[in-house]
């Protein structure tokens, strides 16, 4: 039993983390905007990075590490705000496809996946995508809340529950992370911003809202953790372990997204500061890859429909162990 | 990252178990916030220290078997699976035992450690007086060097079970020109030294849970006080950071709360509201995430790593989560909620938020410890600094 992230996953971690906030500032994100598409010069960083071949096998050109790493990676890309179909393509398409000519040309960053699923009535830059598995997209686009995401109809979509897991694995992830860039804008905003000849963030109120919001995130990163070694390891609970993580990162990137603008005032309701591109970010993610009722009820059905053991001795498959 | 028990691990829970079902008392005891059940739990706190599990992480010499925080988790997660008692003697145990584990000297360790662990000395935290609760350091109690000894005067109030305590750990003015912070001293005290007088307060819940300690001159020698004079406070805040941390609230006690929670929901499905089966899962899901979070701190503090300031997150999280967790369960009760005894048992439910109202309270109150986080880990400016 051992809960913490090895020396060579935090270098992985902070090395991706140095590498965005070097190259994909709130400029870039408003540049995008401002163009309204993807740039290919973004998409090329990130397959320099290596980010392509993350998950991929070695045998195909990739790096071959696990989902506990993906997730490492998903939270920095929600904290960057990264909009490319990277966190499709990299981190789930990959566990997802057989064919080692597709893998390989993921690993290399050629092939850009999108997905189609069930659960989600639309499809994410489809238009971009040399594959779109699961299903099909029709050409018309519908706009977003978020500026960044681009959205296309469906035409036809299954209901593969390892994609629906793994998706909504990573949008958890990159659920958090957006909630730890709101919580920082936030902080940033409070020390600097005055008024009664004091910076905001010497009052408690602004303190106590602040505070709040780094204890719901407290609580959902170790929530995610393990619902990625779960579903890593074939665990028999991990889609509730799964839906446990969407819920958890869900309820604490609203609770940011709220307390974030509210610690702006007027310069939150408006597009001159950073924080609307993470809000919006947000509460696209959150309905996606299952909403709230959603995963409450796959929750729901096995914490008290009697499916999943509970108690003090069941934080953990026990009935795996070592040796 | 490697969640999965090892077998040495497992075999120590296999151990845990056996001796718990053997042992635990059948019939849940009297609340330990009255006398007789403070008495039935103490005998209990004897029973397990017969069974050598007293304190499970203190090393051997102490009463203790050494054990890492992994098997400490392990060893809760039993003890709340076969519904045993809470620990009577909780503030010595969690909180004075690491204090002289990390500030004392061996005389100290050797003196007080082993009967804390064997169920022997019951321990009262005094720190709050009367005008000094939140502003902790605003205490007056003084305590004046004479010779050998100190002299203690002054009054503590709140301190918990200290009606049926054997001894007290305070924080008195050992410099009586000092202010705030500076010139207070860490000082054990025997509660029935001449000049101690206390006095019962009756809690929310009708029992004596805590009390008043009036000192009058009382006369203790200096070989009691915990680290340098005037270096109490930093003891203190030590005590406070075990407090808030992982020791004083398991999170087997909410998990096996959150438990319970399911099957009364379960009983009542049919009167219940779809509110109330999402604050159900809810509860069950923070109890979770609480129990995933000790195991990460664990890991952590095993590998060399310190708990500071996150040790406020911890305490705002546990505490509001046994509130709503009990106040979901009440909810579920309906009309039955307010009954003292159900079906002639005691109502848990009902002892159980009363208890939960509190825990936003002490330990510091939760503004306090949002003040915490906010200035420590986020780094927000105090008021009137600038
Ligand atoms: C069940 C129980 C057991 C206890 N056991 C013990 C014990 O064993 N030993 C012991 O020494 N003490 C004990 N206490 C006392 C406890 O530590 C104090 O109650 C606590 O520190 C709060 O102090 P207070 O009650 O004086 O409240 P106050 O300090 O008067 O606070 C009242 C309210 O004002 C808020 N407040 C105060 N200052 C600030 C601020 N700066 N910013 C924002 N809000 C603020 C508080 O959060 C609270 O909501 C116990 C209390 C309870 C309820």
């Amino acid at each position: 039993m051992e809960f913490s992230f090895t020396q060579d996953q935090i270098e992985l971690r902070d090395g991706v983390r140095a590498f965005l906030d070097g190259t994909h500032g709130p400029e870039v994100l408003r540049r995008l905007d401002a163009e309204g598409g993807r740039d290919p010069a973004i998409w090329r960083s990130l397959v320099e990075m290596g980010l392509t071949g993350l998950i991929v096998p070695e045998a195909q050109g990739g790096l071959g590490l696990g989902l506990i790493e993906a997730v490492l990676v998903a939270v920095e890309l929600g904290r960057a705000d990264v909009s490319e179909p990277i966190v499709d393509t990299a981190l789930v398409a990959p566990r997802l496809i057989a064919d080692e000519a597709r893998l390989a040309a993921i690993a290399v960053g050629e092939l850009k996946v999108a997905l189609a699923h069930r659960v989600n009535p639309w499809v994410a830059d489809a238009d971009q995508a040399g594959l779109v598995l699961g299903g099909a997209a029709t050409g018309e686009r519908l706009e977003s809340a978020d500026p960044l995401r681009r959205l296309f109809a469906v035409e036809r979509a299954d209901a593969d529950p390892a994609m629906l897991d793994l998706s909504a694995l990573t949008a958890a992830a990159q659920l958090v992370g957006a909630s730890e860039r709101m919580l920082a804008l936030a902080t940033d905003y409070a020390k600097d911003r005055e008024q009664f000849g004091q910076p905001i963030g010497a009052f408690q109120a602004i303190k106590h809202h602040l505070a709040s919001v780094a204890v719901a995130l407290e609580f959902a990163r170790p929530v995610l953790w393990r619902a990625a070694w779960a579903l890593d390891h074939g665990h028999a609970r991990a889609p509730v372990h799964v839906s446990h993580a969407k819920l958890a990162a869900t309820d604490a990137a609203m609770q940011a997204a709220e307390t974030a603008i509210q610690v702006h005032g007027a310069m939150g309701y408006t597009y001159e500061v950073d924080l609307h591109y993470w809000m919006k970010r947000a509460w696209a993610l959150a309905g996606t890859w299952g909403d709230r009722a959603f995963h409450l009820r796959r929750l729901d059905a096995a914490v008290i429909d009697g499916a999943m053991a509970i108690g003090p001795d069941q934080t953990f498959e026990t009935g795996m162990q070592h040796g | 990252m490697d969640l999965l028990y090892t077998p040495e691990q497992q075999a120590f829970r296999a151990e845990v178990r056996a001796w718990m079902e053997a042992h635990v008392p059948k019939e849940p005891l009297p609340t330990l916030e009255g006398r007789v059940g403070f008495d039935a739990h103490v005998a209990w706190e004897r029973t397990l220290a017969s069974g050598n599990w007293g304190m499970v992480t203190w090393p051997e010499v102490y009463g203790g078997r050494g054990l890492d925080l992994i098997r400490w988790l392990i060893f809760e997660e039993e003890y709340y699976r076969a519904g045993a008692p809470l620990r009577a003697n909780q503030n010595g145990i969690f909180l004075l035992g690491p204090t002289i584990m990390e500030f004392g000297t061996d005389e100290q360790k050797a003196r007080f450690l082993t009967p804390m662990a064997n169920g022997e000395v019951m321990w009262a935290q005094a720190w709050s007086e009367p005008n000094a609760g939140s502003d902790m350091a605003a205490i007056r109690s003084r305590a004046v060097r004479e010779g050998d000894d100190y002299v203690i005067s002054g009054q503590k109030t709140w301190s918990s079970r200290a009606a049926f305590a054997d001894w007290g750990f305070g924080l008195f003015r050992t410099d009586p020109e000092s202010k705030r912070h500076k010139g207070l001293s860490f000082i054990l005290v025997p509660l029935d030294a001449p000049g101690v007088t206390i006095r019962p307060i009756r809690q929310l819940h009708g029992e004596t849970g805590f009390a008043e300690i009036f000192f009058d001159e009382v006369r203790v020698p200096a070989a009691n006080r915990i680290a340098g004079e005037g270096e109490g406070w930093n003891v203190a805040m030590a005590t406070a950071g075990f407090e808030r941390g992982l020791m004083l609230r398991s999170p087997a006690r909410f998990q096996a709360a959150a438990k319970r929670l399911v099957e009364l929901y379960r009983e009542r499905e049919a009167d219940a509201s779809p509110a109330a089966r999402e604050a159900v899962v809810k509860a069950w899901a923070e109890a979770e995430a609480y129990a995933l979070n000790t195991y990460k701190v664990a890991s952590t503090v095993m590998a060399g790593g310190k708990i500071g300031a996150e040790a406020s997150l911890n305490k705002i999280f546990w505490s509001e989560l046994d509130r709503a967790l009990h106040r979901t369960a009440m909810s579920l009760m309906g009309a039955a909620a307010e009954l003292k005894a159900v079906g002639g048992r005691v109502n848990q439910w009902l002892e159980g938020y009363i208890f939960s109202l509190s825990g936003p309270i002490y330990a510091g109150s939760n503004e306090i410890q949002r003040n915490i986080v906010a200035e420590r880990l986020l780094g927000l400016p105090r008021l009137g600094a600038g």
